[in-house]
């Protein structure tokens, strides 16, 4: 009910070039947002996942990597206990290596923000500045980008991806900056998307009076793409992010359970990937990171689904 | 746009590492020398445009080459083809056979209980791994309950048949594998078709059929359904052209011998005239797929003609 209301009032005529000091839009988005209840609750996973990430030493058990009962520096009776079932005193269990699952979990929260929006920033800076620039410029230079652009929409992602990840396997060795050259790849093959849709945007908003106008009193190209044309799509930008925030996760998780992820790098695909060999006798260590995966990727997905409605009222349903 | 790509991977796959290092790695009698020799049996020790122009001069020739470990690559490949082809397309006419039914129910009761059911359940599928769906499957129905086999094409022996028949016995394994692509598929669908249908019932053309006093299923189907396909058939391209290209996940997942796993397993060995044979067939049926989109277009909706 709050939403048919809302959306009645979302299409009343917005007063432009108000002398007071009005409700700024984005005030006006965050409203929208804070009554949608399912984006709220998304919010409210990424906001979790984040303090994890942020505080993990605080809120892990065992430090990182800490084979329980081995290692002086892990707290703990002194037993080892490999795959151990979820207990008291480890909550998910132990994995193959005899390391406190939740703990490691837990460490992984940071690994995929990393991802997350590391690959997402890369392929949205790209999109952004192909987007721009193709669809203020127009002419050849949009051909030529858009044809750049198809070539990467067809090009079988997922598989030159692994061809690619092979490569950083091979020069990041075990080496701890394995995970960026992962971010790297996934980031400079996920933009054409998104590049399209900023596009078709720029296209829509270039023929705007206020464009001509600011064109007329001199104003540059940077300008006006910078000033005018940036600002104007950033409704679209921000929830192409969220939404491809979420993809980059999933499939850095998927590369590193076909064991193609960087090797000594502490991401939630990679704990899947060593533990389902012993999916027989120990699911824990394999379903708990599955299920983390899942609720952030759904947290961003529903903040994405969530965001679209409250700052683009013309797609509201 | 194909040279381009099949040039990249060629270039790539060859910067990725070398092949006879990895075959003789094992093997502490192969001397230096011979590595040499071998390299230069399978043309490994020639510049990379030179060995580009002499696999593309083969290919037009229909010679997809010999893969460094088990023959004829066209061999491996056609049997591969059919086995992907026959999981994905059953996975893609059940997921669709559901998905639309479902997809148009919850756009007809807009925020009815129903459709909040069926938006966030599908929410939810979107953000699940496929990966980790297989892995629960073959977890629940394989290891625990033992109700179906948890990877292969078909049983070794016949005498696992059940009723002693082959077709059976492979059907019970293409089942698990078949759910879960089944299932990754529905939910986009699901979504996809609730807004398209949202959009197609809000138009005049709708209200008009509606006070003509036709029947709602003709209204919802003949107009609605035709009219909203048009985005559904766009996705279905799309999935289409990268159809073998998602599949290396789960049939790995459950050890399918397909495409999807041949490239997983080829990659790792780089055994680089298989890599090359699937991305060649990959980008044709992408190019191919987009073509018979188009054609769907105009067939669908009769104002879009092709030039």
């Amino acid at each position: 009910m709050i939403r048919e209301v809302d959306g009645i009032m979302s299409q009343q005529p917005q007063p432009k070039n108000v002398q007071s000091r009005g409700v700024s839009q984005w005030a006006l988005a965050w409203r929208r947002l804070r009554t949608n209840k399912v984006a709220i609750a998304g919010l409210a996973i990424v906001g979790i996942f984040a303090v994890m990430a942020a505080f993990d030493r605080l809120v892990a058990l065992y430090p990182p990597q800490c084979p329980v009962g081995l290692s002086p520096y892990c707290p703990g009776d002194g037993i080892a206990r490999f795959n151990s079932p979820p207990s008291t005193i480890h909550p998910f269990g132990t994995n193959s290596y005899g390391y406190d699952v939740y703990s490691e979990i837990v460490y992984g929260a940071r690994a995929a923000f990393i991802i997350g929006l590391g690959a997402t920033g890369l392929a949205i800076l790209i999109a952004v500045l192909i987007g721009l620039t193709a669809g203020y410029f127009g002419g050849w230079i949009d051909n030529v980008l858009m044809r750049l652009t198809e070539v990467f929409l067809v090009i079988p992602f997922f598989l030159l991806l692994l061809v690619f990840l092979q490569i950083s396997i091979k020069f990041a060795g075990g080496a701890t900056g394995g995970i960026w050259l992962v971010v790297f790849i996934i980031g400079t093959f996920s933009w054409p998307g998104a590049a399209r849709i900023i596009r078709g945007e720029i296209l829509r908003v270039r023929e705007f009076e206020f464009i001509a106008a600011s064109r007329q009193i001199g104003a540059s190209s940077a300008r006006i793409l910078f000033r005018h044309l940036f600002p104007n799509s950033l409704h679209i930008i921000i929830v192409l992010l969220t939404l491809q925030i979420a993809a980059s996760i999933l499939t850095e998780a998927a590369v590193s359970f076909l064991g193609f992820g960087a090797p000594g790098s502490n991401t939630w695909g990679q704990q899947m990937f060593t533990e389902s060999n012993y999916i027989n006798q120990a699911w824990w260590g394999t379903l708990f990171p599955a299920i983390f995966v899942t609720i952030m990727v759904m947290g961003f997905n529903l903040l994405g689904n969530g965001l679209r409605d409250a700052l683009d009222p013309r797609l509201r349903e | 746009m194909f040279f381009g790509i099949t040039l990249l991977v060629f270039t790539i796959e060859r910067l990725a590492g070398d092949p006879v290092q990895i075959y003789t790695a094992l093997n502490p009698r192969v001397t230096e020398v011979q590595r040499q020799a071998l390299r230069h049996f399978l043309g490994l020790d020639q510049p990379i445009p030179l060995q580009y122009i002499q696999w593309l001069s083969q290919l037009l020739t229909g010679n997809l080459g010999f893969s460094y470990t088990y023959g004829s690559v066209s061999t491996i490949i056609s049997q591969e083809l059919w086995a992907t082809l026959e999981l994905q397309l059953i996975g893609l006419a059940l997921s669709l056979t559901i998905a639309i039914p479902i997809g148009i129910l919850s756009a007809r009761k807009r925020y009815s209980l129903i459709d909040v059911t069926v938006t966030s359940t599908s929410l939810i599928g979107t953000s699940i791994p496929i990966f980790f769906l297989g892995v629960a499957f073959i977890l629940i129905f394989g290891y625990d309950l033992h109700w179906f086999p948890s990877g292969g094409l078909q049983s070794i022996t016949p005498d696992k048949y059940p009723f002693g028949s082959l077709f059976l016995d492979q059907l019970w394994h293409l089942t698990l594998p078949a759910a879960v692509y089944t299932f990754a598929l529905l939910a986009p669908v699901v979504l996809l078709v609730r807004s398209s249908m949202l959009e197609v019932l809000r138009q005049d053309y709708i209200l008009a059929a509606r006070a003509s006093g036709l029947q709602e299923r003709t209204v919802i189907y003949k107009h609605g359904l035709r009219n909203a396909l048009i985005p559904i058939v766009t996705y279905i391209g799309l999935y289409f052209g990268g159809l073998l290209a998602g599949a290396p996940v789960t049939e790995t997942v459950f050890n399918w011998p397909g495409v999807g796993r041949q490239f997983v397993a080829s990659t790792g060995n780089l055994d680089f005239p298989v890599i090359q044979a699937i991305v060649v067939i990959i980008t044709l049926m992408t190019l191919v797929a987009n073509l018979v989109t188009d054609v769907t277009y105009a067939y669908i909706d009769p104002r879009i003609r092709l030039e």
